[in-house]
């Protein structure tokens, strides 16, 4: 399960990294 | 579930390759909507009589931001959605559909939870109280809060986005409040939700009559059209 879990966690930094940085840019260019 | 007696283990890539292949041309098909989206944003620069931006300042715009969470939202409703509506729903004949009589969330036994689970089974599936239960909505906690972030994601890129061109038009910005009940907003939406609808109701029958030979999708290619619930 080693390297699944490698790319779960890959796929959810992505995920959080882009959730993050678009919100911000929304907020950021009020 | 059908004969594959061993599970034969590879590397890290043929382990991994559905994941790789979709990440892989997931930051293919952004690079490429970053490029067309740039070049098409200062086309209406040009047209608008304004100067034209640099690529990172387009990949730092509310309209680029905008484009991509737009979609992101869209995709993970849909599977949000699917997952939901496989638990209360068949599908007679389809692969994608548990069988007739098994709608709801199914037996402790059926589902292998707390003294039904095995020694293999996740700790939480075994633990019990709060923990299996939020490890039995793991899948729809997290799909529903993508969905969720990324919509409130593209209200305020679409926001600033929006009153960007506002501004180019001499016209009043607006509140988020009045953003998120605007035309704008519900069309870029449900373009995108109606889309995404109809393209997971087609795989729910389509599949009943169809098939692909060898895709874990489908059903055997020998499998009745009666038949429900049956992937290769």
């Amino acid at each position: 399960m080693r390297s699944q879990r490698i790319v779960f966690t890959a796929y959810l930094v992505v995920i959080i990294a882009g959730l993050l940085y678009f919100t911000a840019l929304g907020l950021g260019h009020r | 579930m059908s004969q594959q007696p061993e599970q034969r283990r590879g590397g890290f890539v043929r382990d991994n390759a559905i994941s790789l292949f979709f990440g892989a041309i997931f930051l293919a098909a952004l690079v490429g909507q970053a490029f067309s989206g740039w070049a098409e944003y200062n086309n209406q620069q040009v047209a608008d009589g304004l100067a034209t931006i640099s690529l990172a300042s387009y990949l730092t715009s509310a309209s680029f931001g905008v484009d991509v969470v737009e979609n992101w939202q869209s995709e993970y409703l849909q599977f949000l959605l699917y997952i939901w509506a496989t638990v209360w729903f068949i599908q007679h004949g389809s692969p994608e559909s548990k069988t007739p009589g098994e709608e709801g969330p199914e037996t402790a036994a059926d589902q292998k939870l707390g003294s039904r689970a095995r020694a293999s089974s996740p700790a939480w599936a075994k633990a019990g109280g709060w923990r299996t239960r939020v490890f039995s909505n793991s899948l729809v906690l997290v799909m529903g809060s993508i969905f969720v972030l990324s919509w409130l994601a593209q209200s305020l890129t679409g926001m600033a986005a929006y009153n960007e061109q506002q501004i180019v038009q001499l016209e009043d910005p607006v509140s988020w409040s009045t953003y998120v009940m605007s035309a704008e907003f519900w069309n870029r939406t449900m373009q995108n939700w109606q889309s995404e609808f109809l393209a997971v109701g087609s795989m729910a029958i389509l599949a009943v009559f169809l098939r692909q030979r060898g895709s874990a999708e489908s059903k055997p290619v020998g499998e009745p059209h009666e038949s429900t619930g049956a992937t290769a």
